[in-house]
């Protein structure tokens, strides 16, 4: 199994940082994911249109915006660029910052649409490296499953949909906000997701204590 | 109204508190020949004197616990106020309750061939003792 | 149906009050005047077990007990581990080595980690600058890069948040259950 990774660890980085101004998130997203393939830290500027700037500091997991996250800008006019080399033991701002993984997850989401992310490629499997924090957005327990399946098995995205039974264009959307997130590993030799697993009954969408209790709670 | 027995020190660490405790122990032992073990502890579980001297304090723990469920028990059932617990096992006898009107608990182990009577009249004798002591700082 | 989730960490991370947020019935506690002032500067402390329970129709429930933190009252966490299905771990970030306190108790209850489940909250994380939430990540993807532990912030006062921690941790019971095979 090979990690999500662009290059070979101890060479020189072949990705290239993207034009500093594409459409709405894309541009972010693909910055983002070629500076977790850097070695050396880094920090991202995103000069949102009319939302201010969004200060990254991969090296503390951490972010500062003026922005709510429960208000993200969807489809912003435009999302300007800019990276920087992180000064060694100096925070790009005043920690603690905001957790990174809500907005990395909402950059992800909302960047290419219902379609897969430029670099992941078709028929690779994907399972969790870690769970994301989830606290801070909008997220449905649909994605809650689909997670924990993620988290549990290997999966392309079509997989997970078909065995978490949701749209094939959400299971896309969740498995780009996780690669953007860096979540993700990748195998090209796992075996297919068994859409019926043996107890299947647990974890199908309308059974499972999971299911009930959801109805319980209203969700 | 549970009285404090200290305002600054926690009674396991008051001197006035550990002495009285140690009075109120041999009170018990000086009735009960049977005590194979006797502590006086907080009722969050941490021993203020015990006798003989041992090792571990784990009695106290569990004493904090078993407290704790019995007065909880007694308070959802709504009978009252909880007065006593009693384990009866094949060795021993365990009896504890909670000195009145004070946050801490009195707890002993007798020789199986002690009555239970006498062990928990000798338990409240002890008990209030101690309290009546505690009271008139 | 019944279902028992064990509500654990050390003393002064929310577990009486998350049991609180979420039991739709009233919480029977065992606290006592609290003597350890300068572990957690709070004026009780839980010494048994806290039981609360969520109804999730007249046929099935969820028993949550939370244990109390202090390791002189672990024989109360063996007598309630060997029943759960899985924990919930509650640390506070402004402890005094919050990251440790997290493997100690993962350590502590790895069985049931194993054959449950476990979802870590982490408490008071917007209170006082303490360790960021990587730090635990990247502990659990070291020590247990076998699990698959949610970790998020919560605050044990916010019913939404703990209603989001409770569904991470049974859809990830769950989906271990059914997916247990992964391959290296």
């Amino acid at each position: 199994m090979t990690p999500d990774s662009g290059i070979a660890v101890g060479t020189r980085p072949t990705v290239q940082a993207p034009a500093p101004e594409l459409a709405g998130w894309a541009g972010a997203a693909t910055a983002v994911h070629a500076i977790q393939q850097m070695p050396m830290p880094m920090t991202l500027r995103l000069h949102v249109a009319d939302h201010g700037v969004a200060h990254i500091d991969f090296a503390y997991n951490a972010f500062e915006w003026e922005h709510p996250l429960d208000a993200f800008p969807v489809t912003p006019a435009s999302v300007l660029v800019e990276t920087c080399t992180a000064e060694p033991d100096a925070p790009a701002f005043e920690l603690p910052g905001r957790t990174l993984d809500p907005l990395l997850w909402s950059i992800g989401f909302h960047a290419f649409g219902d379609e897969p992310a430029p670099w992941l490629v078709e028929g690779h499997r994907y399972h969790l490296r870690r769970w994301p924090s989830l606290s801070g957005i909008e997220i449905d327990l649909d994605q809650v499953r689909m997670i924990a399946m993620l988290g549990n098995a290997f999966a392309t995205a079509d997989e997970l949909a078909a065995a978490a039974h949701t749209p094939p264009s959400d299971a896309r959307r969740l498995v780009n906000a996780l690669s953007v997130a860096g979540m993700l590993r990748r195998s090209t030799a796992a075996p297919a997701l068994d859409a019926a697993p043996a107890s299947a009954h647990s974890v199908a969408p309308s059974t499972g204590l999971f299911a009930r209790l959801r109805e319980r709670w209203g969700h | 109204m549970i009285a404090q027995t200290t305002v600054s020190l926690a009674p396991h660490k008051d001197p006035f508190v550990i002495d009285l405790a140690t009075v109120a122990l041999h009170d018990l032992t000086d009735v009960a020949h049977t005590v194979r073990y006797a502590t006086v502890l907080t009722e969050d579980g941490f021993e203020v004197d015990g006798v003989p001297a041992y090792e571990e304090d784990r009695l106290s723990s569990m004493a904090s616990s078993i407290q704790a469920l019995s007065e909880a028990v007694a308070r959802e059932l709504v009978i009252g106020r909880a007065h006593y617990v009693i384990i009866a096992a094949d060795d021993a006898h365990v009896i504890q309750l909670r000195v009145p009107g004070q946050q801490l608990v009195l707890a002993a182990v007798f020789e199986v061939e002690e009555t239970l009577g006498n062990a928990l009249a000798a338990c409240k004798y002890a008990a209030e003792r101690f309290a009546t002591a505690l009271n008139a700082r | 149906m019944e279902h028992i989730i064990l509500f654990a960490g050390p003393m002064g991370a929310g577990k009486t009050t998350a049991i609180q947020s979420l039991s739709d019935i009233p919480v029977i506690s065992t606290e006592a005047a609290n003597t350890d002032r300068a572990t957690a500067d709070k004026a009780t402390t839980t010494v048994a077990l806290d039981y609360g329970e969520i109804h999730v129709s007249d046929e099935e429930r969820i028993r949550m007990y939370g244990i109390p933190g202090q390791r002189r009252f672990d024989f109360m966490w063996r007598i309630l581990r060997d029943r759960a299905e899985g924990m919930v771990l509650l640390i506070h970030n402004d402890g005094p080595d919050p990251v440790d306190a997290m493997r100690e108790f993962m350590i502590e209850f790895a069985d049931l980690c194993e054959r449950g489940g476990v979802a870590v909250g982490i408490t008071r994380m917007d209170v006082a600058p303490g360790p960021i939430l990587t730090h635990y990540t990247d502990v659990l993807e070291r020590d247990r890069p076998d699990l698959m532990v949610p970790v998020m912030p919560v605050d044990p006062r916010d019913r939404g948040n703990m209603e989001m921690l409770m569904m991470c941790l049974i859809a990830n019971i769950e989906m271990r259950a059914a997916y247990s095979a992964v391959p290296a």
